[in-house]
């Protein structure tokens, strides 16, 4: 018995843009790495990507979502920006009234603050079952390089007392201030980025991984598993070149090539990749970014295995990898409602 | 033209189009979706909430092409093409009509398994109104 992460859960829609589609249409793609990405279905939005990452991870962790006390949300696209997404969850999951829930926006490190927020709480109350979620369809001016990498995703964590598949070993913060990078003005509906020659995140990747790696008096060598914030799927691994981890440690929470940028879920997204493949007594590195750095360490227990035995019929990150439909650009910039007139 | 729902009204019915809450008469047993508040099997008006599967196998289906459907779907239609809605019995026993998602209408079968996901039905006076909608299970 102990406190730590009970389960987890991920969600990619199935539709998916080849790079290729984009450079037909405007003669350039600004992606390094990205070869696809994953896109809504019409009907979908962060809500709802969070609902169906919640259930595989209630699911996975043999937990009747009505018992969870916490429930925090992080999105930095939400379908209202006055009115908490957290609380639509809630009612779809819980079903009683008696649950603290929090939203977590404006950052595309607010995944990671909610998953921390949600350790802290369950920590300090030392009992409990709290839910951690991350969703974004982050969305870019269609003329701009900005959209090019936006995918879309989810993923979830059921943080409690039981028997974890992974416990929290240490976390190292870090806050900077950004001016110019990806950012949205309120009552604006796209994501802006001035493209500014600053290398903000991989600065703040390179400083929370080693201020981690100190605190815990670790090496790179014993580090399993690193798994970071992916814009793309070339930049934070440049970022983390100087620690010298391995090509292993480093692959299998690389899957921005197929996804794209999911934004908040971006790391929480490659840590369930990562998850379905970890063993017991592993150790996995996660690292945010988003004006700053979270970055984490998680030890991966026994259990594990025999909790993915029993969950065998909870989608996986790769079954949803390989569940695909690739649609042509005309049809994405309908779903992601680039051409919808209609005001509601 | 729209057929309206109060928000009031659509409030009542979160539990059901959100996490399909059901209710089970505490007499007879009787499953009902949506709830009811007395057992129309045996009148009986002591009924227990339940959470139903979302499971269940298309009876019949219709397809709903431009014009047909209430304005509210209207640009669900332009965007993502016609759409089916099918007659689904619940594996608990319930019969309801809901609409198909991540299906293409012209690969729908009757006898088809579906699960319930939540989706966005649809948005009106800025409000999103989120439901319950069917999807093939692959």
């Amino acid at each position: 018995m102990g406190i730590g992460i009970l389960g987890y859960g991920a969600y990619l829609p199935k539709y998916r843009i080849k790079a290729e589609e984009n450079r037909k249409a405007w003669g350039n793609f600004s992606a390094p790495g990205v070869k696809e990405k994953s896109l809504p279905g019409y009907d979908e939005d962060v809500v709802t990507m969070a609902i169906e990452a919640a259930h595989n991870a209630t699911n996975y962790a043999g937990i009747d979502p009505s018992s969870l006390g916490t429930l925090y949300l992080a999105t930095t696209s939400g379908p209202y920006v006055e009115k908490p997404l957290s609380s639509t969850l809630a009612a779809a999951l819980v079903g009683n009234r008696e649950v603290r829930t929090a939203d977590f926006m404006g950052s595309t490190k607010a995944g990671s603050s909610a998953l921390l927020a949600c350790f802290d709480r369950i920590v300090a109350e030392g009992k409990g079952v709290g839910l951690g979620v991350a969703s974004d369809i982050p969305l870019g001016p269609i003329d701009s390089g900005t959209e090019h990498s936006f995918g879309a995703g989810s993923a979830a964590y059921v943080i409690g007392e039981g028997e974890p598949i992974a416990v929290l070993e240490g976390s190292h913060s870090i806050t900077i201030e950004t001016l110019g990078e990806r950012f949205r003005k309120a009552g604006e509906l796209y994501t802006r980025d001035l493209e500014l020659r600053v290398n903000f995140m991989g600065e703040c990747l390179h400083e929370s991984i080693d201020g981690l790696l100190g605190k815990l008096n670790l090496t790179p060598e014993k580090v399993n598993h690193v798994v970071l914030q992916q814009p793309d799927a070339s930049q934070s691994f440049k970022a983390v070149g100087k620690f010298g981890f391995s090509g292993e440690a480093l692959a299998v929470g690389a899957i921005a090539t197929h996804t794209g940028d999911t934004g908040v879920a971006s790391c929480l997204l490659s840590l369930a990749h990562v998850l379905d493949h970890a063993q017991g007594s592993e150790r996995i590195i996660v690292a945010s970014y988003g004006s700053g750095s979270d970055a984490f360490s998680l030890l991966v227990q026994d259990g594990i295995i025999q909790r993915r035995k029993q969950s065998s019929d909870v989608p996986k990150v790769k079954d949803y990898l390989e569940k695909r439909e690739y649609v042509d650009y005309v049809t994405y910039l309908k779903f992601k409602k680039y051409l919808s007139t209609f005001k509601s | 033209m729209g057929s309206y729902i109060s928000l009031p009204s659509y409030l009542n019915t979160i539990e059901q189009r959100y996490r399909l809450g059901g209710k089970r008469c505490e007499k007879c047993g009787a499953i009902f979706f949506p709830p009811r508040l007395i057992c129309s099997e045996c009148g009986h008006k002591r009924m227990q909430k339940i959470k139903l599967s979302g499971k269940g196998t298309v009876l019949t289906y219709t397809v709903i092409a431009k014009g047909a459907g209430p304005t509210e779907f209207d640009d669900l239609q332009n965007m993502a093409g016609d759409y089916a809605v099918a007659l689904v019995e619940l594996e608990e026993g319930p019969r309801v009509v809901g609409q198909m998602t991540y299906c293409e209408p012209k690969d729908l079968k009757i006898g088809q398994k579906v699960r319930a996901v939540v989706r966005v039905l649809y948005e009106q006076e800025g409000v999103v109104r989120y439901s319950y909608k069917f999807t093939p299970i692959t």
